[in-house]
């Protein structure tokens, strides 16, 4: 690059040039100029040769380029901020202008940013679940390394078995460690109060290492503690430890006392254990012993690995079904021929990822309604200001420039609209975060930066989605035509049809919504309304475990639950009580095989039944008819003859229409069959809630079926719950160590049952009534508008004698249009969207003709009555007025 | 004034004792517009040559309040410093 510093006299076209734009370079060369030649003046004056003028100066001066390269840097910097500046301070004038606009017409305001706060908030409500549900890591330092390992069985999977979950352990080479855990490890806690049952988990050591999150306190158990005779040891959650030992420092080391037996808490765990809220729990060592190892058929263990560093999900995955179906072929009819594994994060995940992006899509529809409301409002609005406009363009303003402007207005709307969905969002994350359904780390959800920042790209993005049209509409105005109409409005039919297209794009999401919610709550009317098959009203659950510290034995087992039977019958108001070893929806069964005499096993003769255990009075106590034969007695004990009662449909399934009473059925295996004799038939019930099939049931009396762990079943005359103080001093009476865990009402374990589907349900309907309301205020505004705009027009008719029948129908049909579209788009749409629904829903299809009829009435309907009351005003514009105010 | 006329400006009223090389008073003109201390506009010198010329603004003379008192601070207590040197121990 080569520069004259010379020539003092800036060429002609750069003079011009800098008419266009500000040129920091020439700048720069011309003052340089100016300085070299003002010096090489004062040199020739003083006599020196032009030549040597001009060395001299350029020696005094310095070297000449590097010093206008620092220049050119220099000058480009200052024109950067100053740009910058100068921008900033155009975009401060227009927020301000934009605000001085919102001011002057609050109506407009309001209802913009209610409008844009319900729809942000919602999506800042459902993000932050989703943030702290699916999207938020686990809070194991290797989350990212563990997978959950079951046992498959077809299509199915299981729990695992002590004998695979050992072969695991012992042959896989993809794994760093295998966790096996089960909920058996729930004890009672003594000497502190009143005894309490605390929920707990029997685990292996490895559990500590794949599920790593350093402890609270101490440090977790050891494979030395899980040897069988091994001091026994817990580790508490910190829920617990705070609770029940009021957060004591010093309680590593020492000794609780649970089911009577002396217990060392080595650690506290932190809270992070316990991914469903803030339950107390202990883990306990699970120590399994040597003849388990060689059970493969009983599916009773939740296992997860922690893979090695450097291995992939699917090279472990193959690695462990090698063996797997190795162990398949050697013990066949096992209940399993593969493994199933999910990266930890699914399996926590589980079916609510689904729940979770159907309300997302649900609310992000509610949003573009809501967006397609403003940008309504914003036609509509830049239609009365379409003089200010035109004046502007008129002064000088440029199309980019009106535009800038008309996207600031939005934005500013858009932004005020998100800090207001911010509380919205709040209020939602409040409502979600109580509400009664448990998904893991629901509580977890919060208004946390990231949803901040997420409400925040979402206002600006719904700002530039319902502010952009309208904004390139309104600058596009014919200026001389706009002006001479002295800025009065003017029909225009390409703008209506914009107007019109919103709003029926507005129904048609809104008739989404609404049939999606109408198909939830179909669900919901099918599901409440399914016979369980007993009356769950009034009737008590709680379990009850026996230290086997000081019952050792089954008969002992059953003489303590005999004598609390005794006692709590006696309790005035107490209609009936049973026992067995897991009640219906308050509980699941054990799934084992039964088969008739004369099966091999594997024939039309056996089949997986729900093993279930009765007291004499359980049947009573549920109010399940007994059908034929008679119920268990006290004297179905051990020694007696073995004896069990069936389900309706078991023996249906066994023995056809032939009575079963007195055949053999057997619950044991092919080699070594259990031979009891059938005395009773009982009808059947949905014992796992009513969206499941009533399961076949196979009932051994409880005295056979034995457990030191059992629920009590009481049905009172008097509200059950009154009774529980009772219950607990009957109980009391027997074992004053004794505690009632889980107590609740059947009516109350079906409601958990159905409380996720139920939530939904009242979130679609919710979000569903919101796009119905924004649906309803976008007819309402066009209509409104085309009657304002046709004034004149019904003037006319009405003064020419048109009746106010004609001129009413004249506008209800404009609404009518746009129902009719919007609704016909709106059910073409659901179609389609509610197949993604057809998982949530029960006894109906995703077609449901009710609520396709229904559903689309009604919102026309609506529809019609919000262009109705725009219609009658039209039928009251007095001719003569609307006449002389043309 | 334009910076031909300040370089001289400076020539002549030190008497030549600060003679630094001319070039390197434009790049100082530079930061000091850049930070608002001076501004500049460009204007016909009397031979009828474009120059650019430079004022003090408002905050330039804020600016150069501050300094000068720094520096008379600072020379004062060079001249306490040199007066004590020469007197007697």
């Amino acid at each position: 690059m080569t520069r004259t510093h010379d020539d003092a006299r800036t060429p002609a076209w750069r003079r011009y040039l800098r008419l266009l734009r500000p040129n920091a370079g020439g700048d720069v060369d011309d003052e340089l100029a100016f300085h070299l030649q003002s010096t090489i003046d004062e040199y020739v004056a003083a006599g020196l040769s032009p030549e040597e003028a001009r060395d001299a100066a350029r020696r005094k001066f310095g070297d000449v380029d590097r010093i206008a390269n620092t220049l050119y840097t220099l000058s480009q910097q200052r024109e950067r901020t100053m740009n910058r500046s100068e921008w900033w301070h155009s975009v401060t004038q227009d927020v301000a202008f934009a605000l001085r606009q919102l001011r002057k017409s609050p109506g407009f305001t309001i209802v913009a940013l209610l409008t844009l706060a319900l729809g942000i908030g919602a999506n800042s409500a459902i993000f932050s679940v989703v943030n702290a549900v699916m999207l938020a890591p686990l809070p194991y330092a290797n989350s990212d390394r563990v997978l959950r390992l079951w046992d498959k069985n077809g299509a199915d999977w299981n729990a695992v078995t002590f004998g695979n979950y050992g072969t695991w352990t012992q042959e896989a080479r993809s794994f760093e460690a295998i966790a096996a855990w089960w909920p058996a490890g729930s004890k009672t806690l003594t000497g502190m109060g009143d005894p309490v049952r605390i929920a707990g988990d029997q685990a292996t050591a490895s559990y500590w290492k794949v599920f790593q999150i350093k402890p609270v306190l101490g440090s977790y158990f050891s494979d030395a503690d899980a040897r069988a005779g091994a001091a026994p040891v817990v580790v508490l959650s910190d829920a617990l430890w705070r609770n029940r030992f009021g957060g004591d420092p010093a309680i590593v080391g020492r000794n609780i006392v649970l089911n009577g037996t002396p217990t060392r808490v080595v650690g506290v765990a932190p809270q992070d254990y316990i991914l469903d809220g803030s339950a107390e729990k202990i883990w306990s060592p699970l120590i399994i012993a040597p003849e388990k190892l060689a059970d493969h058929a009983d599916h009773e263990l939740s296992v997860a690995g922690l893979v090695k560093r450097g291995v992939s999900f699917e090279q472990a995955t193959h690695e462990l079904s090698q063996i797997q179906r190795a162990l398949a072929v050697q013990y066949p009819h096992s209940g399993f021929d593969d493994i199933h594994t999910a990266p930890i994060a699914d399996a926590v995940l589980g079916s609510n990822g689904k729940t979770l992006y159907m309300l997302f899509g649900a609310v992000g529809l509610v949003l573009l309604i809501a967006c397609a409301n403003v940008a309504n409002l914003l036609i509509a609005r830049a239609t009365s200001r379409r003089g200010e406009i035109a004046v502007r363009g008129a002064l000088g303003a440029s199309r980019g420039r009106i535009i800038r402007q008309l996207l600031v207005e939005s934005l500013v709307i858009g932004v005020a609209g998100g800090v207001l969905g911010l509380l919205v969002g709040y209020a939602g994350i409040r409502f979600l975060v109580t509400s009664p359904v448990s998904v893991p780390r629901l509580q977890n959800a919060a208004l946390s930066p990231a949803v901040v920042w997420f409400t925040l790209a979402l206002s600006i993005g719904c700002a530039l989605l319902f502010g952009l049209v309208p904004a390139l509409r309104a600058a596009r105005a014919d200026l001389q035509q706009t002006l001479r109409d002295g800025g009065r409005e003017a029909a225009s039919g390409s703008r209506d049809t914009l107007r019109g297209l919103l709003v029926v794009a507005e129904l048609c999401l809104a008739q989404v919504l609404l049939i999606g919610a109408g198909l939830l709550i179909r669900s919901m009317m099918m599901l409440t309304s399914v016979p369980i098959g007993f009356d769950t009203h009034n009737l008590f659950a709680a379990s009850i475990a026996l230290p086997v510290a000081r019952y050792p034995d089954a008969a002992s087992w059953d003489a303590a639950f005999r004598q609390i039977e005794q006692n709590v019958a006696a309790i005035p108001g107490v209609k009936s009580v049973g026992r067995s070893q897991v009640v219906p929806i308050y509980g699941g069964g054990w799934n084992w095989t039964a088969m008739r005499e004369g099966s091999d096993g594997h024939d039309a003769g056996a089949t997986v039944a729900d093993m279930r255990s009765a007291s004499p009075d359980y049947f009573r106590t549920l109010g399940l008819p007994m059908l034929r034969g008679r119920s268990f007695t006290n004297a179905d004990v051990p020694d007696a003859p073995p004896v069990a009662i069936v389900s309706r449909s078991l023996a249906k399934r066994l023995y056809g229409d032939a009575d079963p009473i007195g055949r053999r059925i057997s619950n044991g295996s092919v080699e070594k069959p259990n031979w009891r004799e059938i005395v009773g038939v009982v009808d059947d019930m949905r014992a796992n809630g009513p969206r499941d099939e009533a399961p076949l049931t196979f009932y051994m009396p409880a005295s056979v079926f034995a457990n030191p762990s059992q629920t009590l079943l009481v049905r009172g005359n008097v509200p059950v719950l009154t009774l529980v103080p009772q219950i607990r001093r009957a109980l009391a009476g027997v074992d004053a160590q004794l505690a009632l865990s889980g107590p609740s009402t059947i009516d109350a374990s079906l409601g958990r049952l159905l409380a996720l589907p139920r939530f939904t349900m009242l979130l679609l309907g919710l979000l569903g009534a919101t796009g119905l309301v924004l649906a309803t205020i976008g007819v309402y505004g066009v209509i409104s508008y085309f009657v304002t705009q046709r004034t004149h027009e019904f003037g006319v008719r009405l003064a020419l004698g048109a009746s106010g029948g004609a001129v009413r129908w004249l506008v209800v049909r404009q609404g009518l249009q746009l129902a009719v579209i919007g609704t016909t788009l709106g059910v073409v749409l659901a179609l389609f969207a509610a197949r993604l629904l057809s998982s949530f829903l029960f006894g109906v299809t995703a077609r449901d003709p009710l609520t396709f009829v229904v559903v689309p009435a009604t919102l026309s309907v609506v529809a019609l009555a919000a262009s109705y009351i725009p219609a009658r005003r039209a039928t009251r514009i007095d001719p003569l007025e609307a006449l002389r105010s043309t | 004034m334009h910076g031909f006329g300040l370089a001289r400006w400076i020539q002549l009223t030190t008497d030549d004792v600060l003679r630094v090389e001319e070039g390197s008073l434009y790049p100082a003109l530079y930061r000091m517009e850049n930070r608002g201390w001076i501004r500049a506009d460009w204007a016909l010198t009397e031979n009828g040559r474009r120059a650019k010329y430079y004022k003090l603004t408002a905050t330039g003379k804020r600016q150069l309040a501050v300094e000068s008192r720094a520096w008379d601070d600072v020379s004062g207590a060079i001249a306490k410093i040199m007066a004590a040197r020469r007197a007697p121990a």
